[in-house]
Order: C-alpha cells, then structure tokens, then sequence
C-alpha cells in the first residue's frame, strides 16, 4: 500500500477537486465538454507516457513540444496530400522514431548528458519549423477531421486510444523483461551493466520509443482539428513532466508507474478548467499550475524526510 | 600569442600564477579585438542631402521591417505587401522579428540595425515604451522611423501608418457583437496573452463603447491562449460550459476566432452562440461559409505592409514630410494624413459575401 | 544532489585525463570558435567589427551574463535552477510596483527588490536544501509559480515605465567610455569568479557536486552551501531585473522569458559538467560570448533569426560532442601506447 502512496496519493487529491467542483460548480460536469476536455489532453497523455519510460530509465526530454510540431505539421501536409492513413500513420511514426533517434545515438551513443542534447535538438526543430513554416497554418480537407467519423466517436476514439496505449505501456513496463530492464538502468546504471543489460541499448530504445509516441500523439492531435499550428507543441514537454513527476514518477529514475502519470495528467489539466468554472480571473492560472506541481513534491519530500533515517 | 609576451610572476604561488597567466591571455586577446575595430561604422544613414543629390547612380535604400514576431501569419501578409513595396521603389528590404516572447527582443534588433546603418526602420511595435528607447536612439542616428500596426511614443518615430485607430477597431468590434446579440446578453474575450499591449489597449475601446452604448451586453469572461490555438479551443469550450448563458465570443487574436469557432461547433452550438473577432480570412473562411462565424474584421494586410515601406522610403527621400495632408503611396493611390498618422482606412468586415475574394 | 546520473557509460572513468588540461582545452576550443565566428562576421557582415557594435553586444548580454554566472555556481553542485527567468520577470515588476505605486526612491526600490530576490532564491532553497527535493522539479513549479505571480501582480496588463533618466542612463548610456551596465558585470564577474576559484565555498560546491554523500562526510555543510548557491541565484536574478528595466525602460510581468535556458545552453557550452562537480567561470564567460556574438553576427549578414536559434542548437551538440570523442580519441591512444609490443615471431620453418 506504502508502495503506491504517491499515486495514491495524487488520485485522491483529484477525486477531492472533483467532488468540490460538484459541489461548488456543477456546470462543469456536462457531458460534452467534459468528453472534448478529455479528448483535447489523449495526445498529452500519450506524450506523458513516453515522457515517464524517459524519467524512469533516469534521463529527460525536453524536445518533445518541437517533435510534436515538427510531426504535426508533417502529418497535417500528408493529410492534404490526401495521403491514406495505413501509409500516414507509420510514416508519422517513423518520423518521430528517427528523431528520437538522434537524442537517443548522442546520448546512449556519446555519452551526453540528456539535458542538454534535448535542448539542443529542442531549440534546433523549433527555430527550423518556424523557419521554414513562417507561422503558417495547415489547412486540413474537411473530411479528415476526427477520422472520417462523427464527433462523438472521434473523440472516444482518441480518449480509447491513448488509454489502451497507456495500458498496453503499463503492462510491458510491468511484465516484460524490456520493461524491467528500463528500471533497472533508471535505479543503478552500474548494477544493471553488470547483470547482463545493456544500458546504452534500453537508452536508445527509451529515447526511440519516445519520439514515435510523440509522432503518434501529434496524429491524434491533427485528427481533432481542421487546421494544424506550427506552434502546437509549445510548452508540451513541460506539461507532460509535470504530469509525470506530480503523478509519482522521480526524477532520479527508477520508481513511478503510468497509472500515477494519468492521474497527474487528469489533476493539472483540470486546474484551467476549474479556474474558468469558478469564475476566478485569467492570470492565476500559471501561479496555481505551479503551486500544485509544488504541493505534490513537497508532500513527496516530507514524507521522504520522516521516513529517512538521518 | 608567444609566451614571452606574458610576464613571469615568479613570487606568486603556482596556482594563482596560472590563474593570472589565463586571464592576462584572454585580456590582451579581448584588448587587440576591442582596437582592431573601427572607431566609426561606415553608415549611409544621416546623409540624406548627399543621397537626394546622386540620383540614379545612388546606393540603394536599405528599409528594415519589424514585425511584432516572427511566425505570424498576420505579419508574413504584411511582408508580403512590403516585398511589393521594395521591388517597386527598388529598395533593399531587411525583415527580422523577434522569435520569443521577451520584450526585449525588439529592442535588440533594433540596436542591431543601427550598427548596421540601415536607412530607415519600420517597426510594429510590440511595447510601446520599451521600444521607444531604442527607436529614439536610431533617430538620433539620423536613421528615420515609421511604426505601422501598433504605435509607439509619438516623438520616438516620424509617422505612424495606421490601419485603423485603436478606437476604431475596439468600436467595431464591439458594435458587430452588438449587432449580432441584438444588443444585449453575456459575452466571453478570448484574448492572445494577458500582456500583449495593443489588444489591451483594444479591449479597453471595446469596454468603452459597451459602457457607453450597449449597457445591456456584458462581459462574462475574459481568457488568454497563450498564443496558442489548441488552448483557445480549451478555453472557449470551457467559457461555453461554465457560462450557459454565454451568447457570443469575442477574439482580439487573430488565433482566437476559428479556435472559438471549432469549439462553438464541437458544442453543437452554432447559431446559438456567435463568434466575432480580428482574424484572417484564410483562416476563417471554413467557418464562415459553415455559418459558425459571422464576420471577420481586419484590414488589408498587404496594403499595410506596402504603405509602411512606400512611407518609409517617402520620408528618407524627402517626399513625405511633417505638415503633410496627403500622401501618395504607389500603386494604392493617395492617402489621408492626419497630423503624423497616414491611414490605411477603416476596417474591413469579412463574411460570406466577400470572403472568396480575400487570400492571405 | 545531483539529478542526473554519473555518466558511468563513458569507458573506464579511472583513464580520465587530469582535470585541468581538459578544462583548458575546452576553454581553448571555445576561444577558436569565438575567434572564427569573429573572423567570419567581421569579412561577411557589414559593420560588425565596430565599437558600437561591440557595446551593443556586451549591452544585450549583460543579464544573460548574470544569469549564467550564478547558473554555474548552481549547476557545479549538481542543480539546475529553471526559475530564474521568471524570477527576472517578478523582480522586474516588483521593481516597477515599489517605484510607481509604493512611491519610494529609485534605490530603495532596487534595494527592497534585491532583498525579495534574496527571498525568492531562499525559497526554492528551502526546499532543495531544506525539504532535499530534486532541483529539476522545484524550479519547474517555481518557473510557473514565479511567472504566474508576476501576471497576478500586475493583472497580465500592467507595465511599468517613465522611470526617471538618471536610473535608465544604467542600462541605456555609457560611462567612462564603456556601457554604464558593464562596471556592474565587471564587478560581478570578478567576485563570482573569486567565489567559485579561489574560496573554500567554491572548492565544497564542486565537492558537492561530485559527490553530495562524500563531501558531507568530509564535513561539509551541504545544505547550507546548498542555500548559498540558490540565494544567489534569487540575487542574481533580481539585479539582472534592474538592468533590464534600466535597459528597456519598461517594466513586464512576461520579462525574461527563455533566458533560463539560453542561461543553461551558456553554462554548458563554456564546459561546465550538467552532472556537477566541474566547471569554470572563464568558460562561462566564453560562452555568453560565443552566443552573443552569433546572433549578433547573423543579424550584421542579414541572416533571420531563426537560424541563430539553429545553430545555437548545433554549436552546443558540436561543442559537447568534439570534447567527448576528444576524450575518447584521448583513451583509445592511451590504450594503443601502453599495449605490450608484440614480440617478433621467429620463423621455424
């Protein structure tokens, strides 16, 4: 049970806002945008799972909002090229893939520190696309939108997806000799090398994965809208280590499960919306999305401290 | 650099001697770049009786155009204009923006021309105080300064291309949300940043002719996106939840409206609840025709951008001058000149009469 | 403390080369750079080689410059600290709020706004040191928290401006010949520079950087250097505030924006290890510069700013990469030297 505090712990902090919202602002449980709010945040869900397995195996990747732009743009100009989904989804895939690559051939490869790799590729994709883009939207063909399906089925569609490719992760991370092994570099790279792992490999493979999950996010992203910014992914690496690490997933790697990052997912996301629910002015939004992340990881500490035999 | 050079400090202890030693290297090398360079930049700027005299052999102009950022399709329109603009008078046009948000941007680009000595600067500018500064420093450079789009202190730039006043773009806005609320009901603005100024300064003229006209409209709530599209769609679908009696949404970013837009029709909420806002027509124009928009105001972009570099060029060659009451810019014919403001014109209302014309 | 894992991957960490030749080459690998992008500039770009341009240069670094020093300090323990963009930006209009609307003298608003970076600093030192939380996640939420109370001090729109010419000749004129802003860097630099070489404190960060467990059995008050850094940093920010607002005559509540990472990228650059424990203010130094001077350079040759962003990107990968597969290069010939010579087989046939 004392295993899990930490994700237990964020679930209840959400249930508790959420029973309060009931209680204080009901109009914020419709049905609809509720279902839209959910279906708007699947594609940072998928990106935070990506994100954790990073944190997990001790690294981190802050050039996720770039690679989410850079795919999204690509798949937004293959959908008006009419281009099929069997071909645009793996291609998207393969795209992302190829970029995590990179961070993961200089970090596993060379032996960088991921930090600061990531920025660097960060800062190179984004000043590229805008480069490039000039800021210009994406016009999509009006019958791509939500995959050729009616709204509702769209979204539950995407809401579905992510959770399946959340479960699916979580249930490889748990039984799977890989998912294992992403643990075991994340908690002690030395041990893990002399049991037989290889470190820079399960690396590679963490930064890889990564990239394809963001590629796949940016597709769900583009099927929700008619238009595609190149500005999409800004801020998204943020977003999604906050969900991980206020969702229990530690920043020195090795402890933290999907599950946890869903809930703090779900508990920063819904912070916006109940601000506007509660009738509460614009600008406190960024002082209470910081003041939760905050919250979460001092309760973390203290009780780190009180258990800690110093 | 030999050694030599260095003086040995045999009475200091190792590590500081090195220490020293480094320091002194990177010294002399910072000292002979600082004396290597030229005292007095070759500048064409300050010069003008020298360049109204060589006619046709004459360098060219060099015009540099600011945007309030760079990625902005707003801004590309505009530079579309100014191109047009520079091939017609044959001038060199530099365009560079700033890519991050930080106010200082401006600022730094602006210094940077100046070292450069371009001939004339036309700025958009983003803080009208802070870029004020470096404009007045280029003035003094005798480099001259136009701002178009936003203005910024009257006595750091010599004539402010207008597209509409402050005043009038806050008033039409706010008379077409009338028009479409029938004068009364609860409003929602969807605005890009808190801190972005002239959408402040909008807002503020859209407050005014509500206080001051439509006493029955009022406004609910008032969100930014961040600049950001998919945000403005969680807002607006948001602000239509939490407000149910919401009649209108209300955008200042050009981003807001099809944002406001596609969460209006997600909603299933079109023609129950209105969308109005500046935007561009190749945004916009799916809605519209869908009905989920009624109407975009903006301007002509390109004619913007064209103005601003026609009058730039005018005024470094002397043809547009302060106590002026036209201006006759190019193939866009003449101009009013009020004071120091050379209006573009008034808004132009988008809808689905005339939004096929439009594509930018 | 440090957040991120010894870079245990590398090949035998007991074939390191001496630390202090390896942090001269790097410095020396910067000062080529930095003298190529010059040489490159001054023949392409027009005007570049200019006095004025030089001042502009150092004009427009001076913050970041800030910035990078107390980053050093921070990322020789093994920390990060994200939040000092942000700081910047609070500091910024808690400056403009102490002028304009408590009306109090320009240098009592400078001094009560040092004093709430102190206080900011000491905040997310109090949880790093104090509560021992990992530095990455506490100026995250800083990072917000700091921004997000800067927009509610000023409701988003606010801005604070007229200041008086006396305070704006700081950031905007020259003194004795040189930008009234660089005697202050100067300064700055110098102590920092003391601080980190020459004093016991600097020796314990890089201990602690290293090693947080080994320096606090050698005796080293960790958390209280720990503090120290993150104080500094809060400092650092909210003087780098009030050149800024001198600069700009103009104080936001979105100040500062990205110059934490422009801050880090500098840090890195210059050869600071991110993992801690190594590091040097010169590098630093050479690393601003290097940035400075890059984006600078591209504007002089009409270059989009994009691409400065871009190659800022591929300098860092560059820089990190030529000094890894130096050291490795450095190994492998190592490792040929001390092979036995095989010894001459003698043909029986």
């Amino acid at each position: 049970m004392t295993r899990y505090f930490r994700e237990i712990s964020v679930t209840l902090a959400l249930a508790a806002l959420l029973l309060a919202l009931a209680v204080v602002a009901p109009s914020f449980y419709q049905a609809q945008p509720l279902l839209s709010l959910v279906a708007r945040e699947a594609p940072t869900l998928v990106v935070t799972c990506g994100m954790a397995l990073v944190l997990i195996c001790r690294q981190i990747d802050i050039s996720v909002g770039s690679q989410f732009s850079v795919c999204s743009v690509v798949v937004g100009l293959l959908t008006s090229l009419h281009w099929p989904l069997g071909l645009l989804v793996p291609a998207a895939i393969l795209l992302g893939a190829a970029l995590g690559a990179l961070n993961g051939a200089l970090v596993a490869g060379l032996g960088l520190p991921s930090i600061v790799v990531t920025l660097a590729t960060m800062v190179t994709w984004r000043e590229g696309l805008r480069w490039l883009r000039e800021g210009l939207w994406v016009d999509l063909p009006r019958d791509t939108q939500w995959f050729g399906l009616s709204q509702t089925v769209g979204q539950w569609t995407l809401v579905g997806l992510s959770l399946m490719i959340l479960a699916l992760l979580a249930l490889a991370m748990r039984h799977l000799a890989a998912g294992r092994f992403v643990y075991a570099v994340g908690s002690d790279v030395e041990a893990a090398r002399l049991a037989g792992i290889r470190p820079r490999w399960i690396t590679f493979a963490v930064f890889v994965l990564t990239g394809a999950f963001t590629a796949l996010a940016a597709c769900m992203n583009v099927a929700q809208s008619p238009q595609v910014d190149p500005n999409s992914g800004a801020g998204l690496e943020l977003k999604a280590i906050a969900a991980a690490v206020v969702g229990g997933v530690a920043i020195s790697g090795g402890r933290g499960n999907l599950w946890g990052a869903l809930a703090g997912l779900l508990l920063l996301a819904c912070v916006g919306p109940a601000l506007t629910h509660l009738h509460v002015e614009a600008y406190w939004e960024k002082a209470t999305h910081g003041a939760v992340i905050l919250l979460a990881v001092v309760a973390d500490g203290w009780r780190n401290r009180k258990l800690d035999l110093r | 650099m030999p050694l030599g050079l260095v003086p040995s400090l045999p009475h200091l202890p190792p590590p500081l001697r090195a220490g020293l030693r480094r320091l002194g290297m990177l010294a002399l090398a910072v000292s002979s770049l600082l004396t290597g360079c030229k005292q007095n930049p070759d500048s064409t700027a300050g010069n003008p009786s020298g360049r109204a005299a060589s006619a046709s052999g004459a360098k060219k102009l060099t015009i540099a155009l600011l945007p309030k950022s760079k990625g902005n399709a707003y801004f590309m329109s505009c530079k579309k204009g100014a191109e047009r603009a520079a091939r017609d008078l044959d001038i060199d046009l530099l365009f560079d923006g700033p890519t991050d948000p930080d106010p200082a941007r401006q600022n730094e680009i602006v210094d940077n021309w100046i070292t450069l000595g371009v001939d004339a600067i036309a700025a958009a500018c983003e803080n009208k105080d802070g870029i004020s500064t470096a404009l007045r420093k280029a003035r003094a450079k005798g480099i001259k300064v136009i701002t178009y789009d936003s203005d910024s202190q009257p006595n750091a730039r010599e004539f402010f291309v207008n597209q509409a006043t402050p005043q009038g773009i806050g008033f039409i806005l706010m008379d077409e949300a009338a028009r479409l609320c029938n004068t009364q009901g609860e409003f929602a603005v969807i605005i890009g940043s808190l801190t972005s100024a002239n959408q402040n300064e909008w807002r503020s003229f859209v407050e005014e002719r509500r206080a001051a006209l439509y006493p029955n409209m009022k406004m609910a709530a008032l969100r930014p996106c961040d600049d950001l599209k998919d945000k403005a769609q969680s807002e607006a679908t948001a602000l239509l939840a939490a407000y149910p009696n919401l009649k209108l949404f209300l955008s200042t970013t050009s981003l807001g409206v099809p944002a406001a837009a596609e969460a209006v029709k997600q909603a299933g909420k079109t023609g129950i609840v209105k969308v109005v806002g500046l935007g561009l027509p190749n945004e916009n124009r799916r809605y519209v025709k869908d009905g989920v928009t009624d109407s975009v105001i903006l301007w002509k972009t390109e004619d913007l951008g064209y103005l601003a570099i026609q009058a730039a060029s005018a005024v470094v060659q002397g043809g547009l001058k302060p106590g002026d009451k036209t201006f006759k810019a190019g193939v866009l014919g003449e101009f009013q000149v009020e004071g120091d403001n050379i209006l573009l014109g008034k808004p132009f209302i988008f809808n689905k009469n005339n939004i096929d014309q439009f594509d930018f | 403390m440090s957040f991120l894992p010894s870079d245990s991957s590398l090949p035998n960490p007991s074939m390191k080369t001496p630390r202090r030749s390896v942090l001269s080459r790097h410095e020396t690998v910067l000062l080529i750079i930095l003298a190529v992008e010059w040489w490159f500039f001054s023949a392409g770009g027009r005007n570049f080689n200019t006095l004025d341009n030089n001042f502009d240069i150092i004009r427009h670094s001076v913050e970041i410059g800030l910035l990078a020093l107390a980053m050093t300090a921070v990322i020789l323990t093994g920390g990060i600290d994200l939040s000092v963009g942000s700081l910047l930006g609070l500091c910024a209009v808690l400056f403009g709020a102490l002028w304009r609307d408590a009306r109090l003298p320009i240098g009592w608003a400078a001094a009560l706004t040092l004093l709430a970076g102190v206080l900011a600093g000491g905040f997310n030192a109090l949880l790093i040191a104090g509560l021992r939380l990992p530095p990455l996640i506490v100026t995250l939420a800083t990072f917000s928290l700091f921004r997000g109370l800067a927009e509610a001090i000023t409701h988003g729109m606010d801005t604070y401006t007229h200041f008086p010419e006396t305070f704006q000749f700081l950031g905007q004129e020259r003194w004795a010949g040189l930008p009234a802003q660089f005697p202050i860097f100067l300064v700055f630099t110098a102590g920092i520079w003391v601080l980190i070489h020459r004093t016991t404190f600097g020796r314990s960060f890089r201990a602690i950087g290293f090693s947080a467990e080994g320096a606090r059995y050698a005796g080293i008050p960790v958390e209280r250097r720990l503090a120290m850094v993150y104080v500094l940093a809060g400092l650092t920010a909210a003087l780098a505030a009030i050149i800024y607002t001198a600069r700009l005559g103009q104080a936001k509540a979105d100040a500062g924006t990205g110059y934490e990472l422009f801050a880090i990228t500098a840090v890195v650059l210059g050869g600071t290890s991110i993992f801690g424990g190594s590091g040097s203010v010169v590098g630093t130094l050479l690393g601003v510069t290097a940035i400075a001077v890059l984006n600078n350079g591209l504007v002089h040759m009409r270059q989009p700013r994009e691409v400065a962003g871009m190659l800022t990107g591929l300098l860092l990968l560059i820089a990190l990469s030529g000094s890894v597969l130096l050291k490795r290069l450095a190994t492998l010939r190592q490792r040929w030297q001390s092979f036995p010579k095989p010894t001459p087989r003698i043909s029986t046939l």
